[in-house]
């Protein structure tokens, strides 16, 4: 399957990254590149293999939330510091809908 | 005091000696930087007030005689992916260019309370995506050895500002080979440990299921001295563990019982003259000190490179789609935001990089209904035949070795340019280290000798060897990298 067009810009838009039409031709050159030799993968056979989701196979690791809590002392100053519209102690954002009228 | 070549155990002497003081040894290396970072680029930012106030302290412990580690007053660089509380941390993106961490990773908590002076932040590729450094939003990092040359990536800054002695030892990460390269391209050490060793709380999240905080540092001995005030399981990461206490480490004659591994997948074509050379003569040197060798196979070994390239990527989707303009700094942005992904839009579109972009759209198409089966979930099948491969090769039921040496690239460091514009080139450039990511084991990258001794040349640059440990068992590679270095 090459890669086209209309493919990566649904992948742009999905990932919510603008992109314009000078890095989109490089982009779909690279990406059909990479596409092109990680399709290797197809030669080999995986039928009888688990797939392996992580870097380690522990599972369910439960912490107290009184402990981590305690280890990391949040400061909403420190958080919130660097955002750039603020009313009151609320952050300011556009809406999240389109005016239609 | 002379800066050059200081490792930790010499500057802890002298601090001790009291042959200079913390604060004034602190204040030579900011001179050094000074003058020496302007052809060479390691750092994006000193954080000069900081380790003056942090060396100030451990000079005023020494006055009143308390008992100090080893790593007190020693000046460190930090990869500026890792956060420092109240300093700038930009992972070289555009998008976390006014980003100030709101606290400490908790390699740098662990490092603080053992009164390490922070020198400042260094350069890397942009959320540690590359193997130059060149993918920085902000500057080019240079080899000291040959400064037309990249000093390797993405940790590039640490292991440039280690080898130029514009620190003693650094902090760098690791997802694919990040530590381990550019300290071979360096001629310095770099240790990527086991998977869950280090705490990963506070590190700007690339791939999580691959990427280890680690020293990069001028001998074996100082990569385990930082090692071991990193290591151990931390509440804020539920994948780290709580390691055995160190023990007295690998004796001497303890090699004699050992074997090591050299697959035959990692000795094959494209791997450069000198490279071949160099690492035949480090397995020479290692059989003087008794011990064997033996060929094996990792059959999986050609698969790796792709598998690596579609759960990277998958995973770089997923943790970076918290860069959204809401929750950390802002782009300047010069159109307007009129609804809320108009933000997410601007911000991503002209804050990342095209190395970003490319892996964020590509980890979306690997993810994306439809394909998913066709690469995502077949690449972590052939993750885990990679790591069955290890699993097979270290098990000594069936004659299996205890350590396996390769090359750490296939080349010494190339030219800057080189390979920008071509990325399957330059992911190419991996191709030795990321198994021991995808297998999640521990990995060092050693001088095969003392490229420095007559000053850098850029007729002889550094070449590294790489070993393998079996997890958790870093005691074996740091273990004989010591012995390595006293031949």
């Amino acid at each position: 399957m090459a890669l086209d067009k209309k493919t990566l810009e649904r992948l742009a838009k999905l990932a919510r990254i603008e992109i314009n039409e000078k890095q989109e031709e490089k982009l779909l050159k690279d990406m059909r590149n990479i596409i092109g030799y990680i399709k290797e993968l197809e030669d080999l056979g995986t039928d009888n293999v688990e797939p392996l989701d992580g870097g380690t196979e522990n599972k369910n690791v439960f912490n107290s939330d009184d402990e981590s809590v305690k280890k990391i002392k949040f400061n909403k100053e420190k958080t919130t510091g660097s955002f750039p519209k603020k009313e009151g102690d609320f952050l300011k954002i556009p809406p999240v809908f389109e005016n239609n009228k | 005091m002379n800066l050059e070549n200081l490792t930790i155990k010499e500057f802890n002497k002298g601090l001790v000696k009291k042959e200079f003081s913390a604060f004034e040894i602190t204040e030579k290396f900011f001179e050094r930087i000074d003058k020496e970072d302007k052809k060479i680029g390691a750092f994006l930012r000193t954080t000069k007030d900081l380790a003056l106030s942090q060396a100030s302290e451990v000079d005023v412990r020494l006055a009143k005689g308390d008992k100090l580690d080893v790593l007190a007053g020693m000046p460190m660089a930090v990869k500026d992916n890792m956060l420092i509380e109240n300093e700038t941390a930009t992972a070289a993106s555009e998008v976390l260019k006014n980003y100030r961490a709101s606290y400490d990773a908790t390699v740098i908590r662990r490092l603080k309370e053992k009164n390490v002076v922070f020198l400042g932040k260094t350069n890397l590729d942009e959320f540690a995506m590359g193997s130059s450094t060149e993918n920085s939003a902000f500057k080019v990092t240079k080899n000291p050895y040959d400064e037309e040359r990249v000093p390797g990536g993405s940790s590039g800054g640490s292991a440039a500002a280690v080898s130029a002695d514009m620190c003693v030892s650094a902090l760098g990460s690791d997802t694919g080979g990040s530590i381990r390269q550019p300290a071979g391209f360096c001629g310095v050490v770099g240790l990527k440990p086991t998977y869950g060793a280090v705490s990963r709380h506070g590190l700007i999240a690339m791939a999580s299921s691959l990427d280890q905080i680690g020293p990069i540092a001028k001998t074996v001995e100082d990569a385990e001295i930082v090692f071991n005030a990193i290591k151990g399981k931390d509440l804020l990461d539920s994948t780290s563990v709580e390691l055995k206490p160190s023990d007295s480490g690998l004796q001497l004659s303890d090699l004699e019982n050992m074997t090591i591994g050299l697959p035959k997948e990692y000795f094959g074509e494209g791997v450069e003259e000198k490279v071949k050379k160099e690492v035949g003569e480090t397995i020479e040197k290692l059989k003087g000190l008794k011990l064997k060798f033996k060929e094996i196979s990792l059959p999986h070994t050609k698969y790796a490179l792709s598998c690596y390239y579609i759960i990277m990527p998958a995973e770089v989707s997923a943790n970076l789609a918290r860069f959204d303009g809401i929750r950390y700094s802002r782009v300047i942005s010069g159109k307007e935001d009129n609804v809320l992904k108009d933000i997410y839009f601007n911000q991503r579109g002209e804050g990342f990089g095209e190395e970003v972009k490319r892996r964020i759209i590509l980890g979306t198409f690997v993810l994306s209904s439809g394909y998913y089966d066709a690469y995502y979930s077949k690449a972590q099948r052939v993750r885990r035949l990679i790591k069955e491969d290890f699993e097979k090769a270290f098990d000594k039921s069936g004659g299996g070795v205890d350590v396996i040496l390769t090359p750490v690239s296939a080349t010494t460091a190339f030219k800057i340019g080189e390979k920008k514009d071509d990325p399957l080139q330059m992911y190419m450039s991996d191709i030795f280290t990321i198994t021991a990511n995808l297998a999640g084991l521990p990995a060092i990258s050693i001088p095969t000798r003392n490229f420095k001794k007559n000053g850098f040349r850029k007729e002889d640059l550094p070449v590294g060897f790489h070993l393998v440990g079996k997890k958790f068992m870093e005691r074996d590679i740091l273990g004989i990298g010591k012995y390595y270095e006293k031949i």
